[in-house]
């Protein structure tokens, strides 16, 4: 074969194997590279990129208060990238994990709603917890027999299941729960998560969960089945699993979690349910999760990482009176890079030369 | 790899350029003021309102030699980011932080506690009274006034209709868009109404309800059905300006809220009511600038500018408006005109004797304080949030 007539200008071939510092070499440049491009977005609102970054930093991480808010901000994407973590091993795309913690702060609030005055405050947090981690479950579980029983296309089916439990806390909100203006009251004292180190409790929640999820995955025979189904479903089918039964225990497993996340966002941060409650968290932590390549302490690391951005983003709004959408701007094009830079550390681009040396590794 | 580490070092060495970039200091001698909206200026109404108030405000306390400086939170949903962010402001170093929605007190008042020497607002909520807190406040206008006014304008442009034999007695019909049943709102247009009465004797009203403070498409298709069950006349308390459009196009008139809506309405939008809200920016800033303090719950109206009426469109309007809208102003400012004149409606028939202004036991059912005495319901005398939530005769609730 003439290799000078057929070779494409540019073409891909996948790494067989990558070095590892080289690796982390390809993801400190994408970051450099993202803050670059925000380089040019700050510029356009007339600031100094760099004060700007400083200005992030310092609004993130710069005094105790900050670091609680970014706390506070990161938690639920870690309890929730956690959640979505099983489903993705399995390749199975749940995308309705904002449903699900909706589904289980709906849950939790019905739970708080019913027994406060009648049960102390930690029985009642404990069977607000139980009801959520139903209510998400069950929400989830939906989705997934019908995936296990028709083959029904669980995206779509989990992405639209959002829509209507956020539209029956909607119409909950503005009427049989309403206590004024289409909001429902706020949560008796006993109803809500008490404070550790200035956050509420629920980082101690979710970084149990890191642990658990982690041996979960790891270490039991139910992870390996999740791993195997995910790799080929044949080769889990031909061992004798059952795959249907499997898909509904994790997808259960995955809504319970959210549920739970839904529970630690209605308790302990909004003290209440109203339909923004997920406010994009099910969506934001699937990021999370494939940033951290489903590894459960990875997540801690990433989740934290978007709470830096978040919460700097909004006090260099604040500070800077740059727009709100520079911030989203910055925070686009750094997980773009970010995960896109997996695409080079997996492949990599070959330029056509006369020599037929090889090509360059960017 | 060589190749790659190059790369590397150049991306280093590039953001390192602007590490040398320097700022230029902020004026020092200024007072930071944060503000919490819910929306932005797009919404040509609610917050556009509160921008234009705070752009007045500074402008009039630069000349008293205050110079203010905003740090301004947009599109703030009612949840723990309302918190984060009065939080953002008071790190920020803000001297008082206004928040302009009523959902927004619940989580302003989980920061304020912490913060005693920052005074925390919450625009049109009513906590203040019973948070025991000395950095809250609460600050409404007595909008029914203005309500009263544009209502005025609409009745005389009904009893016009009337006179020149263009409708009947009976189809003299207003159709109100409202957003939620509760005080705010069911004051509000009991004032338009009664406005509309005094000088349209035989005028009937009609109120849809939305269930949404911004909906656009909710809120022209109640204005749709209104005119199509016969109202000759559109009035709204919702964050849009469709019904405005709507009413032009099924050929009735409109009176608006919140922003002068003739632009987008001209042969429909009469007039419009709206909040200065620089009368308190004003007034609450100047006090935290001079180490004083200011009322924990503040209601200003007609009289103090606080109220104020758009522009008249003068093409539409009936012919001695001004003069009659000129003649009930100083009725209203010196207190010979009382908009809940117990005479001048009834409730199921009788005149209204006896209402609570206050709920003290949280049910959201007013318990204390007798809200009718010389003649007239006292609205926002005893809170600067409205209690009127009283059905009165000749308004009809269509949901």
């Amino acid at each position: 074969m003439d290799e000078k007539t057929k070779t494409p200008l540019l073409r891909l071939a996948k790494r067989s194997s990558f070095p590892k510092p080289a690796a982390w070499a390809i993801r400190v440049g994408s970051i450099l590279f993202a803050l670059l491009l925000g380089c040019v977005a700050i510029l356009l609102t007339g600031n100094s990129p760099f004060k700007a970054y400083a200005t992030m930093i310092n609004g993130a991480l710069g005094s105790k208060v900050y670091l609680q808010q970014t706390v506070k901000k990161a938690v639920p994407l870690l309890g929730c990238a956690l959640a979505i973590a099983p489903c993705f091993k399995m390749r199975f795309w749940n995308i309705g994990a904002e449903g699900q913690i909706t589904a289980g702060a709906l849950a939790a609030t019905f739970v708080a709603r019913t027994f406060t005055g009648k049960l102390p405050s930690l029985p009642l947090l404990l069977l607000m917890a139980a009801g959520a981690i139903l209510g998400g479950g069950l929400w989830a579980l939906i989705p997934a027999f019908f995936k296990a029983k028709w083959n029904t296309n669980e995206t779509l089916f989990t992405l639209m299941m959002n829509y209507i439990i956020i539209g029956v806390v909607a119409w909950l909100q503005a009427g049989p729960w309403e206590a004024q203006q289409g909001r429902i009251a706020q949560f008796d004292a006993s109803a809500q998560l008490p404070k550790v180190l200035g956050v509420h409790c629920g980082w101690i929640i979710v970084l149990v969960l890191v642990l658990l999820v982690h041996i979960y995955m790891r270490h039991t025979k139910q992870g390996y089945e999740i791993a195997v189904i995910g790799d080929s479903m044949r080769t889990a089918q031909y061992a004798g699993m059952n795959v249907g039964r499997i898909m509904m225990r994790t997808m259960f497993l995955s809504g319970a979690i959210s549920g739970l996340v839904g529970f630690i966002i209605a308790a302990g941060a909004n003290h209440t349910l109203a339909k923004e409650i997920a406010g994009g968290v099910g969506f934001t932590s699937i990021t999370v999760a494939w940033l951290s390549q489903l590894n459960a302490f990875a997540m801690i690391a990433i989740s934290m990482m978007l709470g830096i951005l978040t919460k700097g983003a909004d006090t260099l709004q604040t500070a800077m009176s740059v727009p709100a959408a520079i911030s989203d701007i910055i925070i686009g094009l750094l997980l773009f890079c970010m995960l896109g830079c997996e695409f080079f550390i997996n492949y990599r681009l070959i330029l056509r030369k006369k020599t037929g040396k090889g090509g360059a590794a960017v | 790899m060589k190749k790659l580490l190059a790369l590397v070092l150049c991306l280093a060495l590039v953001a390192a350029l602007f590490v040398g970039c320097q700022e230029e200091s902020k004026d020092t001698a200024a007072i930071k003021v944060g503000l919490i909206c819910i929306g932005d200026e797009n919404d040509q109404g609610y917050t556009y309102n509160f921008i234009r108030g705070k752009d007045a405000a500074t402008k009039a306390l630069k000349e008293k030699g205050i110079n203010v400086e905003w740090v301004v939170k947009w599109n703030v949903p009612e949840g723990d980011a309302c918190e984060d962010a009065n939080i953002e402001l008071a790190e920020a170093g803000c001297k008082v932080i206004f928040n302009n929605s009523f959902g927004f007190e619940p989580y302003m008042l989980k920061v304020a506690p912490n913060y005693p020497e920052i005074q925390f607002v919450a625009c049109t909520n009513k906590a203040s009274r019973t948070d025991d807190l000395e950095n809250t406040h609460n600050a409404f206008a007595a909008i029914y006034e203005g309500r009263y006014l544009a209502g005025v304008v609409a009745g005389m442009k009904l009893q016009q209709l009337i006179d020149d034999g263009t409708i009947t007695d009976e189809q003299a019909v207003i159709g109100y868009v409202g957003a939620f049943p509760f005080e705010e709102i069911k004051s509000g247009y009991t004032a338009y109404f009664l406005g509309a009465k005094s000088v349209c004797p035989s005028v009937t009203m009609k109120v849809q309800f939305v269930n949404d403070w911004s909906n656009a498409t909710l809120e022209s298709n109640a204005a749709s059905a209104l005119c199509d069950m016969g109202c000759k006349l559109i009035s709204q308390h919702a964050d849009n300006s469709t019904p405005a459009t709507m009413a032009q196009s099924k050929g009735a008139y409109f009176t608006s809220y919140n922003n002068d809506m003739i632009s987008v309405a001209p042969e429909a939008c009469l007039v419009g009511t709206r909040i200065d809200w620089s009368v308190y920016f004003c007034e609450a800033i100047e006090a935290v600038a001079n180490g004083k303090n200011f009322d924990q719950d503040w209601c200003k109206g007609l009289a103090d500018g606080a109220v104020v009426l758009t522009e008249l469109n003068k093409d539409i309007i009936a012919p001695g408006t001004e003069e009659k809208l000129a003649e009930v102003e100083k009725g209203l400012k010196d207190g010979s005109i009382q908009v809940f004149d117990t005479k001048t409606f009834t409730v199921g028939g009788q005149e209204l004797t006896q209402a609570f202004a206050l709920d003290t036991d949280g049910d959201f059912a007013p318990d204390k304080e007798e809200a009718v005495f010389n003649g007239a319901f006292h609205e926002s005398y005893y809170q600067s949030a409205p209690y009127f939530g009283i059905d009165i005769d000749g308004i009809e609730l269509l949901n």
